[in-house]
């Protein structure tokens, strides 16, 4: 019937105003970064069952890219924010 | 007379009669009463055949756990089969009709297998229709699924509108019985926005059936009550005839509302039913306790039926269910059906009880028989009588009906949905409702409560702790004082032993006691696989009545607790809901989203024929009087925009504006080419691709000033192109100063090309649109004639000289009409997809049909786009991959017949003259293909194998799936002006 | 030769017809409004956002914290188009062909709007002045609440034939008429 996620801009919304890309974990390497990384980087997946980081796009809302860290089995959401707040804390790390 | 309506009592309106016919005989009920009452009130007791073996079924329950009363209602296209008589709203005109009997209700041929059952066991159509194969699906499935049946759907067209809406709460009440109306009433005079649902038309649930006083008054009189205060507080929405069939994630709940399934004739401004998706904070589930039936022989009898539905049809309808009624039970609640029989003035045969000792209070005349077991019920259509058995001796007693009292079984159907399992209380003897948060509980008897005292409570303790939950205050309310309880407890018996008949567990499946035997010692003895084997569980009743017992059944067989065997899975929907409602509005026009262009009614007066592309109508062709093929259209329009010119609709192709300080780098990144050269008033053709160096779409960015680009983008992947332009921005590189917001929508775009499109042209822009002042590859602002301004853009698909002319959507109808005008001398004549196809094809220029998901830049001959000198762009890294430059790659070419008049088909293979077709053979495929009218014969593009080493060679064109094998010689893919002499007119 | 060019409502052959008068729950669509997209730099978000809330005769709608549109049905484009080229840090492009507006009015008009969009429009979740990006029939929307029972909704101009026809079928049980505003 529907899921909601909650979208840090737009409020709580039903999931088809979102479509998932996958997983927000992989970043993307350097342009010099090894073959191996790129390989990894465009090809290998976890595909882990449990909470996961996940690309979200809200195209019917706020055309923001969501990174939304839920559990993929239970679907309990733990939290959603802005995918440039997710790599800018990255970025830091 | 065996049942019948009282004389006085009742919920039901006397006063307003309704005529209603089963099985073309006319009856009369009241307002009030459901089908299967005033069925019963009419002394109907046969109301079906039962499913495998077609023995003659009555009415077990009086609600929406009924297995056997299963009608057809309604007449012509608004018959619905499958339907429980039991949850039917009578109506006047209502029209009902038995299934699964043949010629009648009464005398079913098909009732011989009832005789054949023991041939007709657990498994039987497993064992015995294995061979050979190929039968089960042409013969024996037929065959068995005309014999066993449910009802008839109708094969036309739906007339009736539904509809589906959301709605948010702060509580969701599930069940508006005692627990359900107290939460509601402490919520809702909290202040709190108040969801009450319920699946029947009346509030009040048990408390319509019972014979209590509440605070001094009758319960059905308390109800209303509560019912009318609820009505008038604003926060509160009452939803009867709701039906909440599934909890899903994120405490959303899906509901039915069956808006005008009560009345013969629906208004057509209203949906008959109205589906609901509900947003909660915190629900509570009121949803009652399901008496259980007693497994013995014989206990599918019409008349026999579980005490509770006695006391309904007693204390609500007014109806007796029977003259002299037997009851056999195994707690109070057989005791308390007694006494209510007896004060109603109706015969009571006897009580016989599997228990050897209770305190029950008697009522005054009535035999008791402790420690009793029914072991077979007599009569055909409906009981005559039953034989019990106490401590080794049998005797008969004769009765019209007989009440069963298995125990209780919350009703926690919902809660199960989303994984939990239920759990096994040894103390109530029952699954009780898993612990599944604190957002979503049960009140009253689904939360295992026994007394009425208790369940009032309950619900508004629960909506209580609800209420603290979201922040409110609330204040004291008071739990009236009941009157007249009796006990409800009970000692579980799951199988009575001894039975002399079937003992039936599931009544619409026919699954009896011996069917789950014969799984246990066939290895079938997990509680999933039993029930797949035996189906109990698996018929439209999803086993409600039946599950409890099963597992108990199973459980006793095994010598462990019901808590080891557990249940099966539960899933949505609760009851069943139909499809039409599913649907909603979204049929027929409204399936899907229309998207029209804004030259949509330009393309129309102008005899376009549409196409649908993705959600977008476009206009394909545009027949002229006489031509009768498409092609004829088609081979027109493209030698009038090779010879003259042509007005094409491009309106759909995605447009972005881009904005910013970092828009040209970004660009530069995003596509493999350079951009950060292109000058003010310059469009470029650009390659995207994705970043495992594949080619995503294509297609033309200009700048319009220092920090302001267009871009256009394929129709087929605009969406896609601004989500990945998006996630490069916001994740890849949030540094940039770059924005984006698409603009398909504000523009009418047209593409006018041919060799006399500038004098077309001229004609309409105020500019100078000559080669010198605005040359290949120019764009920018104009000026329309009359003083609207526009955007231009001199870039060709076609090959031929062209201008793409961007006007405010508003206006491209006016614009069009004026172009069409002004190139009425020059010939000038409107062109579809099909022809723009065409001259792509001619042109040699690539589509989606090319860049498919596997095709690299060079692959399609755009290598020189490859700017392998920028130190970064999204594919590049992956880009020279082994695999992706490897020499025998599929590279773009194109394809001419040897024999001129030869048709190519795309998706036709390629394969060395000579050489069998196979796929170590496969030399590649036939991307696009089309017949040329500039040439005169067919033309395609195809991916061969190192295909640009190829020219001249000639190769077959294999066509397995149309029979067909052309020979044709490789050749460049560009077939017309490869110099481009044309673009530069 | 000068050529005269009349705009065209997308909705003008959905509307065409005969003219009713508007009952309490009515759909009124607004001919021309001009309406510009505007985008707001990194940095600038709160600024633009403030700028835009500020102005004379434009509503300011939200879509994402960089992204708003202004709404102007009394002031021309190039009014418009000025006042937003005074705003440091936002760029805009004019998109009054590209959606269609319509206000939605009446008592019932929550309970039309809950058969095409999903979010709960409780004044005390989504109050006067409260605007949205939202999934409504299906397609990628703009909805504010500008009065207690009044709505206006921005639809992208392809889809509004389809959305248009949606909204009349939820409104059907409540007798809803429509019209052009004028």
């Amino acid at each position: 019937m529907a899921s909601l996620i909650t979208c840090p801009h737009c409020g709580t919304r039903p999931k088809e105003e979102f479509s998932i890309r996958g997983a927000a974990a992989p970043k993307r390497p350097a342009p010099a970064a090894k073959d191996e990384v790129w390989h990894r980087y465009v090809y290998v997946r976890d595909n882990p069952k449990g909470r996961v980081l996940e690309y979200w796009h809200h195209v019917a809302g706020c055309r923001r890219w969501l990174v939304v860290d839920r559990d993929n089995f239970t679907h309990e959401v733990f939290g959603v924010m802005d995918a440039s707040d997710f790599e800018r804390v990255r970025g830091v790390e | 007379m065996t049942s019948y309506r009282l004389g006085l009592g009742g919920e039901i309106n006397r006063a307003q009669s309704l005529s209603f016919t089963f099985d073309g005989r006319a009856f009369k009920g009241f307002e009030g009463d459901t089908l299967s009452s005033a069925l019963l009130a009419n002394d109907q007791m046969l109301m079906a055949r039962s499913f495998k073996y077609h023995r003659p079924r009555g009415v077990v329950t009086a609600g929406s756990a009924e297995p056997n009363a299963l009608m057809t209602i309604g007449a012509g296209v608004r018959s619905k089969p499958n339907v429980r008589a039991t949850v039917v709203e009578l109506y006047n005109g209502l029209v009902a009709a038995s299934q699964n009997r043949w010629p009648s209700l009464k005398h079913d041929v098909a009732s011989i297998n009832d005789y054949l059952s023991p041939f007709l066991g657990a498994g039987f159509y497993y064992k015995t229709f294995m061979w050979p194969a190929l039968f089960w699906e042409k013969l024996y499935e037929p065959l068995i699924r005309r014999a066993a049946g449910l009802g008839k759907i109708v094969m036309q067209a739906d007339p009736d509108r539904y509809e589906k809406s959301w709605a948010h709460c702060d509580l969701l009440v599930i069940g508006a019985g005692p627990a359900g109306l107290m939460a509601a009433l402490a919520a809702g005079r909290a202040g709190a926005r108040v969801i009450l649902a319920d699946e029947g038309f009346r509030f009040g649930g048990s408390l319509l059936s019972e014979n209590a006083v509440i605070g001094g008054v009758r319960a059905p009189d308390f109800a209303a009550g509560l019912v009318e205060e609820l009505a008038t507080l604003p926060n509160v929405t009452l939803m009867p005839r709701t039906t909440v069939f599934g909890w899903y994630d994120d405490m959303v709940f899906g509901a039915v509302e069956r808006v005008q399934k009560h009345l013969a004739l629906p208004s057509p401004d209203l949906p008959v039913e109205r589906l609901w998706r509900i947003v909660a904070k915190r629900a509570i589930l009121a949803a009652g306790a399901e008496e259980r039936p007693l497994v013995f022989g014989g206990n599918d009898k019409p008349g026999v039926m579980t005490a509770g539905a006695v006391r309904t049809y007693l204390n609500r309808y007014g109806v007796a269910v029977g003259g002299k009624v037997a009851v056999f039970t195994s707690g109070g609640s057989g005791y308390r059906t007694a006494a209510d029989l007896v004060g109603s003035g109706v015969d009571v045969a006897a009580i016989i009880d599997t228990r050897s000792q209770s305190s029950d209070p008697v009522p005054q005349g009535v035999r008791v028989i402790r420690g009793g077991s029914v072991i077979a019920t007599s009569g055909r259509h409906r009981i005559d009588g039953l034989i019990f058995e106490r401590s080794g001796f049998e005797e008969v007693i004769g009765c019209d009906a007989l009440a069963m009292s298995g125990g209780w079984s919350p009703i926690v159907h919902l809660m199960c949905q989303r994984g939990a399992k239920p759990v096994w209380s040894d103390d109530r003897q029952a699954f009780l409702a898993p612990d599944v948060g604190a957002a979503f509980v049960a009140a009253g008897s689904a939360a295992g409560h026994s007394s009425l005292g208790d369940c009032l409570k309950d619900g508004a303790v629960k909506a209580h702790a609800a209420l603290e939950a979201l922040g409110r205050l609330v204040g004291r309310l008071d739990v009236p004082e009941v009157e007249g309880e009796y006990d409800s407890a009970f000692a579980p018996l799951w199988y009575v032993p001894g039975a002399k008949d079937k003992a039936f567990v599931d009544f619409q499946n026919d699954v009896h006691v011996g069917d789950l035997g014969l799984a246990q010692r066939e290895g079938f003895g997990h509680i999933e696989h039993t029930k797949r084997y035996t189906t109990a569980g698996m018929a439209t009743d999803q086993g409600k009545l039946g599950n409890v017992n099963t597992a108990g059944i199973v459980a006793g067989m095994r010598g462990v607790s019901p808590a080891e065997i557990g249940t099966t899975t539960f899933r949505p929907f609760y009851t069943p809901v139909s499809f039409g409602v599913l649907a909603g509005t979204a049929r027929a026009e409204h399936a899907a989203p229309v998207r029209t262009s804004p030259l949509h009614g330009w393309a129309k007066k102008n005899g376009a024929t549409f196409v649908e592309s993705g959600l977008w109508y476009r206009s394909a062709w545009f027949a002229r009087e006489g031509e009768k093929a498409w092609r004829e259209s088609v081979d027109r329009e493209v030698l009038n925009v090779r010879e003259n010119t042509g007005l094409c609709d491009v309106s759909t192709l995605g447009k972005v504006e881009i904005f910013g300080k970092g828009a040209a780098e970004f660009l530069d990144r995003v596509y493999s080419n350079g951009f950060l050269k292109l000058p003010v008033g310059k469009a470029r053709y650009g390659l995207m691709l994705r970043e495992d160096g594949i080619v995503f779409d294509d297609g033309t960015t200009s700048r319009l000033s220092d920090y302001h680009y267009v871009m256009t983008t394929t129709t087929a992947y605009a969406a896609e192109v601004l989500s990945h332009l998006e996630f490069a921005a916001q994740t890849f590189w949030p540094e940039l100063d770059v924005r984006f917001v698409s603009s398909t929508n504000q523009w009418a775009q047209m593409s006018v090309a041919g060799p006399k499109a500038r004098i077309v042209m001229s004609r309409i822009v105020q500019d100078d649109i000559s080669d010198a002042a605005f040359p290949f590859l120019a764009a920018g602002e104009v000026t329309l004639r009359g003083g609207l301004r526009g955007r231009l853009f001199r870039i060709s698909f076609s090959g031929e000289l062209a201008y793409e002319l961007a006007v405010p959507a508003g206006y491209g109808e006016a614009v069009a009409d004026a172009i069409m005008e002004a190139g009425r001398e020059e010939g000038i004549c409107a062109y579809g997809v099909e022809a723009m196809n065409v001259l792509r094809i001619e042109k040699g220029h690539v589509t989606h049909a090319e860049l498919e998901g596997r095709t690299t830049a060079d692959d399609v001959g755009l290598g020189r786009l490859m700017a392998m000198q920028k130190p970064d762009f999204i594919g590049k890294r992956l880009s020279t991959r082994f695999g992706l430059t490897a020499a025998d790659r599929l590279q773009l070419v194109g394809l001419k017949p040897v024999e001129a008049d030869k048709e190519i088909k795309a998706g036709a293979h390629l394969l060395r003259e000579q050489a069998k077709p196979s796929l170590a053979n496969d030399q590649g495929f036939v991307s696009s293909a089309c017949f040329s009218p500039t040439l005169g014969h067919f033309v395609a593009l195809a991916m061969l194998k190192s295909g640009r080493e190829r020219f001249g060679e000639r190769i077959m064109v294999w066509d397995g799936l149309r029979g067909a094998e052309v020979l044709v010689e490789v050749c460049p893919p560009v077939f017309i002006d490869p110099q481009n002499a044309k673009l530069h007119l | 030769m000068p050529i005269n060019l009349l705009h065209r409502h997308v909705l003008e052959d959905h509307i065409s017809g005969f003219e009713t008068n508007a009952n309490p729950n009515h759909l009124s669509v607004i001919r021309r409004p001009v309406i510009f997209s505007v985008l707001a730099h990194a940095g600038y978000e709160a600024a633009v956002a403030e700028a835009l809330h500020n102005a004379d005769d434009i509503a300011s709608r939200y879509c994402s914290p960089s992204e708003f549109l202004a709404v102007s049905q009394t002031r021309g484009a190039g009014s418009v188009a000025e006042f937003l080229t005074a705003i440091p840090g936002a760029s805009f492009v004019n998109q009054s062909d590209g959606f269609v507006l319509m206000a939605i009015s009446g008592p019932s008009v929550r309970a039309i709007l809950s058969k095409c969009l999903a979010v709960d429009l409780h004044p005390d979740t989504f109050g006067e002045g409260h605007s949205a990006a939202m999934m409504c029939c299906h397609v990628a929307a703009n909805v504010a609440r500008t009065g207690r029972n009044t709505f206006e909704l921005l639809v992208p101009r392809s889809f509004a034939g389809s959305v248009f026809d949606e909204l009349m079928e939820a409104g059907s049980a409540h007798a809803l008429t429509r019209g052009f505003a004028d």
